[in-house]
This record gives structure tokens, C-alpha cells and sequence, in this order.
């Protein structure tokens, strides 16, 4: 097949579909600066699927997203407004709290690591409006941020959209290759039987951690470039709702299929929009329903439905 | 120097209450079915609701008389059509689902109530200070305490004393121990172990209204009480063992203590009970009283 496989045309369409975002997404009664937000939660929900690929479902991923976010705010703040420090800073300090986070929660089953996740996310929140609050601006964030920069270019508007862009791309061509791969399949075995696992003589937990390091990074460049698209650092940033918000579009969108969380991403902040305006305050309960009435009915999420869908239309136009 | 570790012991014992009357139902519900009850804190949180709204009205002992019953009733509803479904299916999709529904009740409840706080005023026979230097003798000097905060720890008390009597003398209690140990036999045996699946959730979320009813008053009732429980009572089944009852209440009591003895380190205070697990987790993985075998 040479250079023209499905890979590099997957790829390719979705490399136009993003970088081309901007310009038909007004169309969709989008506002600008949405497509921005919705390329960096799909950073974030792509990384979480290399996680939800081997089953553990952590409610703690706003930790990585936040310690991010707050170290690259504060590099920005108190170093300078370049952002590849700022952003390297933010990486490296996120991916040290996962591989701790990681050592303490993935010890034991995917039910305990699903609780403790839950509460060590809730942990770093505390601690950040408590006894760091002097460094983080406690309850009110960290305001104040100059303008980030990148080789003296101000990174502003479809700047940051394209920086984010190319984040994505990069960063779905790697998880494209990394489920694909020999460790890609161990990753998904570790969902069937560990035990199994273990008596062939594989480091399961070698393969656990290695997985949760890997989808905290994806939240950790997704969590600094929400500061360099919003000079801003909320403490809900850190919070459990940004957590839950991260499971609900891969849920929504399609557990361990790469597209469907992004789908999912895209879906729930368009919703969050659109639906604001004549649901009001009232978005996040149909949100609720919704998203218990896929879990129930539809466990694949919108990829599955709408492979489904297809099925069923071929069946029909051949009877 | 007597005085104030006694007060921070009675403090201990007060937040220790909170934390053991929600963590004992869920705590309840998983050595029971099986299921991490994500909904837990928000089933308390209704507890609280209902409570804040029916003491209003009607006084506060109806809503001790009445509450209950409802959140028992809530939770047979919620087992017999959501949680039922999800026995078969994996942990992950009974999590989601749980998530979901805690979602929902909180959402309906800010829709309902508006996201600020109701006040939760106390009935008149638990307003008030209790003079402990009058009853305890080595105290010296004036020692009081908030009346309702005893009121809470002899709730908290009798609400063990009988959830361990139930499942140890009755029947019943016999019957469900079985069912944490193997369901399935108990099936071949001709016991309807479904029924009391169902039974047991409603009770675990009969002790989620309970906690609602005798907590309101000493906490805010928004619609983040929920979520704001749930997880120090998450690290609580944690830290117990899951699905331990000894362990949840023995954890809870530990917590409590922790957050009580660190009142003069604000800061410290607030993520006390996450060292606290750190620490737990590091020399005993399963917990304080987790048993060897059990969800390994």
C-alpha cells in the first residue's frame, strides 16, 4: 500500500476536519473562541480513552488537568510569558503528581481506584484553596496573567486555536499509533483478565501505571493550554464537576474508540451552549438524563449507535 | 489543657457521627450487592432536603417520623429500576450509572431549591449549650458544648448498635450475611435474595436520610452537600476496608479525630483525612479491617 494506507488517510481528514474547524463552525451557531475550548477538551477526553481502554475509570483526572494549568499559570505569572517553559513546567509537574497518584490508586481493583481517584482529585482541589492559597489565589484562581507569547508572538485568538490544533493532530496520531501497537493491545487486555495476565508472567501493573502516566499527560497539555487560551486559572479547574464532565463526553462520545470521547467533547460543550439558552440553568439535568439513558441503553455511545445505525440501513437496503 | 483535648475529643466523636451514619449505608450496599453507590451523597443530600422542608412546616419530629420512610421507599425505587439492571454489568457501568443519577437528584434539587443555602432552624429541645463540667468531674472551669452535636453522636450510636443487631441476631441480618459471602448458593437454596438485595438498599438509604435529618442542621443544605460528603465518606469505607462495617466505623472515628486534633492548623485541617488515607493505603492496601480475598 506505500505511503497511502487508511492510517495516513484517517489522519489526513482528520487533520483538514480540524484545521478547517473554524471556518464552517460559526455556521453551526457556534460563537468564536468555542472551537478553541472545544479543541482542548477533545485533547483532554482523547487522552482519558487510552486510560478507559483498559478499563479503569478514574474520577480524578481534573488533578492532572489542574496542576497543569496552575503550574503553567504560575511560570507565566512569575517567569516569563513564554509558553514553552511555562508549558514543559506544566507537563512535567502533572506527570510526577500522576505517577505518585498513579503508585497509590492503581494498586488494587478498578472499583478502588474509581473511588480513590475521586478523592485524591478532591484532595489537590483542597489543598490548592487551603494551604497553598497563597500560591493559587485560594477560592478566586489566579488572576492577573500577562499575555501569553510564543517567540515574541502574542498568542491570541486563532493563534491559540492553531497552536491547539496541532496539539490534537499530533496528539491523536500518537494515540492512533499507541492502540494500534503490541503495548496497545496489552493495554486493552488488561479490560478481559488480569489474573490471566499475571500467570503468563506480564507486568500488569507496569502496563496500569504506564497507561494512567500517559492519559495524565494528554490532560496535562490540555490543562496549560487552557491557561494560554484564557489567562486564567479557576480553581474548578481542579475540581471533581471538571472530572465528571471528562467522563460524561467519553461516555456520551464512545468508550475506547479515539473518536467518540472527542465526539463526546464537542457534543457536551456545544449542548452546554445551544441548550443554555432556552433550558437555562436546567442544561445540566437533560444533560444528566441523557447521559444515564445512553449508560443504560446504548454502553458504546454515540459511535456505537451510530454503527448501529449503519448496520441497520445496510440490512434493510439489502432485504 | 484537660479541657480543650476533652472538647477536641467530643468534636472528634461529633464528626466521626457524620461521616459513620453515611458511610455505614454505603458501606452497606457494597459488602451487600456488590455496587459503589456514587449516589450515596446525593440520597443524604435529599435526606437533608426533605427534612429542611418538612421541619418547616410540620415540625422536626415528623420529619425524623417521616423522612426516613421516604428516603427507604426512594431507595427500593432506585434498586428495583436503575440498580437492578447493572448486577450483571461490569463495576465501570454501575459507577456510570450511579454518577448519573447523583447528577440528577442535584440538579433537580437546584432546579427545585435555588443553589443557596436553606438555614435548617433546630427544634427548640436541641437549641442550646450543655454544661459538661456539671457532669464530667475532671473537667475544671466552665466547659459547654452545642446540645444538638450530643444529640448527633447518640443518633450516630444507636444507628450502629442496631444495624449490627439487625444483621447479627435476626433472620434477616443472617440471610444477607450469607448473600455478602455467596449469593448464588443462597439462590440454589430457594431464599428470594433478590428481594432482599432490594431490601437492603432501601435500608442503607434509609441510614443516608437519617444522617440527613440529624446532620442538616449543623451543615449547609445546598446542593453540593451531597458531592461535599461523599467523598470523605468514600475515603471512609476506603480507609475501613470495603465493605467492612466494623472498619467504616472505626475509620470514620479515626477521620474525625484527625480533623478535630488539627482545628489550630487551618490549612492542615482541610486535607488531614487525605494524609490520613495516604498513610493507610501505603502499609495496609485492603484497609484497616479489609478481609484477605475480597476484591483483590
Amino acid at each position: 500500500m506505500g505511503i497511502i494506507n487508511r492510517g495516513t488517510i484517517h489522519l489526513t481528514v482528520f487533520a483538514l476536519i480540524v484545521l478547517t474547524f473554524p471556518f464552517w463552525f460559526e455556521y453551526t451557531g457556534g460563537y468564536a473562541g468555542l472551537d478553541t475550548k472545544i479543541i482542548i477538551w477533545a485533547i483532554f477526553a482523547l487522552g482519558f480513552d487510552l486510560l478507559l481502554i483498559t478499563g479503569y475509570l478514574s474520577f480524578g483526572h481534573a488533578a492532572f488537568f489542574g496542576i497543569s494549568a496552575y503550574a503553567t499559570g504560575l511560570m507565566l505569572l512569575h517567569y516569563s510569558s513564554n509558553i514553552i517553559e511555562a508549558m514543559i513546567v506544566g507537563v512535567v509537574v502533572s506527570t510526577i503528581a500522576a505517577v505518585i497518584i498513579g503508585f497509590l490508586t492503581l494498586r488494587r481493583t478498578g472499583i478502588y481506584f474509581s473511588v480513590l481517584t475521586l478523592a485524591f482529585g478532591e484532595m489537590f482541589h483542597t489543598a490548592a484553596v487551603s494551604i497553598f492559597s497563597g500560591l493559587t489565589g485560594g477560592e478566586n484562581g489566579l488572576t492577573g496573567l500577562p499575555t501569553p507569547t510564543l517567540f515574541g508572538e502574542k498568542m491570541q485568538g486563532s493563534n491559540v486555536f492553531y497552536l491547539c490544533a496541532i496539539f490534537l493532530i499530533i496528539g491523536f496520531y500518537l494515540a492512533r499509533r499507541i492502540t494500534r501497537s503490541p503495548f496497545g493491545l496489552m493495554l486493552k487486555s488488561l479490560k478481559s483478565n488480569q489474573t490471566r495476565l499475571e500467570y503468563i508472567g506480564i507486568n500488569v501493573q507496569f502496563y496500569k501505571n504506564s497507561a494512567f502516566v500517559l492519559s495524565s499527560i494528554y490532560a496535562a497539555v490540555a490543562g496549560s493550554l487552557m491557561v494560554i487560551y484564557e489567562p486564567y486559572v479557576a480553581t474548578e479547574f481542579l475540581e471533581w464537576k471538571t472530572s465528571g464532565t471528562l467522563v460524561i463526553m467519553s461516555v456520551m462520545g464512545g468508550v475506547g474508540t479515539l473518536f467518540g470521547p472527542m465526539i463526546g467533547a464537542a457534543f457536551m460543550l456545544y449542548f452546554e451552549n445551544v441548550a443554555s439558552v432556552f433550558l437555562e440553568e436546567q442544561w445540566l439535568l437533560a444533560l444528566g438524563i441523557m447521559f444515564m439513558a445512553i449508560v443504560v441503553y446504548l454502553p458504546g455511545g454515540f459511535v456505537d449507535g451510530y454503527k448501529r445505525m449503519m448496520r441497520h440501513w445496510v440490512k434493510k437496503n439489502q432485504a | 489543657m484537660v479541657n480543650q483535648i476533652f472538647l477536641q475529643i467530643v468534636t472528634g466523636l461529633q464528626l466521626g457521627a457524620i461521616y459513620v451514619l453515611i458511610a455505614l449505608g454505603l458501606t452497606l450496599i457494597f459488602g451487600t450487592l456488590g455496587v459503589v453507590n456514587f449516589t450515596h451523597g446525593a440520597l443524604f443530600m435529599l435526606g437533608a432536603f426533605s427534612a429542611v422542608i418538612i421541619s418547616g412546616n410540620y415540625g422536626f419530629v415528623a420529619a425524623i417520623i417521616i423522612v426516613p420512610p421516604f428516603l427507604f421507599f426512594f431507595g427500593v425505587l432506585m434498586e428495583r429500576f436503575i440498580v437492578r439492571f447493572f448486577y450483571d454489568r461490569p463495576h465501570t457501568d454501575q459507577i456510570l450509572v450511579t454518577f448519573g443519577f447523583a447528577i440528577v437528584i442535584q440538579e433537580t434539587l437546584k432546579w427545585i431549591f435555588g443553589s443557596n443555602n436553606i438555614p435548617f432552624k433546630m427544634p427548640a429541645w436541641g437549641r442550646g449549650i450543655l454544661k459538661l463540667h456539671e457532669y464530667v468531674p475532671f473537667l475544671d472551669g466552665f466547659v459547654a458544648y452545642p446540645k444538638w452535636r450530643f444529640i448527633l453522636i447518640t443518633v450516630s450510636f444507636f444507628t450502629v448498635i442496631a444495624l449490627f443487631a439487625l444483621l447479627q441476631f435476626t433472620r434477616f441480618g443472617m440471610v444477607i450475611r450469607a448473600g455478602m459471602n455467596d449469593s448464588e448458593i443462597l439462590s440454589f437454596l430457594g431464599i428470594n435474595i433478590t428481594r432482599r438485595f432490594t431490601l437492603v438498599f432501601g435500608l442503607g438509604s434509609m441510614i443516608a436520610g437519617l444522617a440527613g435529618v440529624f446532620a442538616g442542621p449543623v451543615t449547609n443544605v445546598d446542593p453540593g452537600l451531597g458531592m461535599f460528603y461523599l467523598v470523605p465518606s468514600f475515603l471512609v469505607v476506603v480507609i475501613g476496608g470495603m465493605g467492612s462495617l466494623p472498619g467504616a466505623v472505626l475509620a470514620s472515628f479515626l477521620l474525625g479525630m484527625a480533623q478535630s486534633f488539627t482545628v489550630s492548623f487551618a490549612g492542615l485541617q482541610a486535607i488531614v483525612v487525605y494524609i490520613v488515607a495516604v498513610v493507610v493505603l501505603l502499609f495496609m492496601p485492603r484497609g484497616l479491617l479489609g478481609k484477605k480475598g475480597v476484591l483483590d
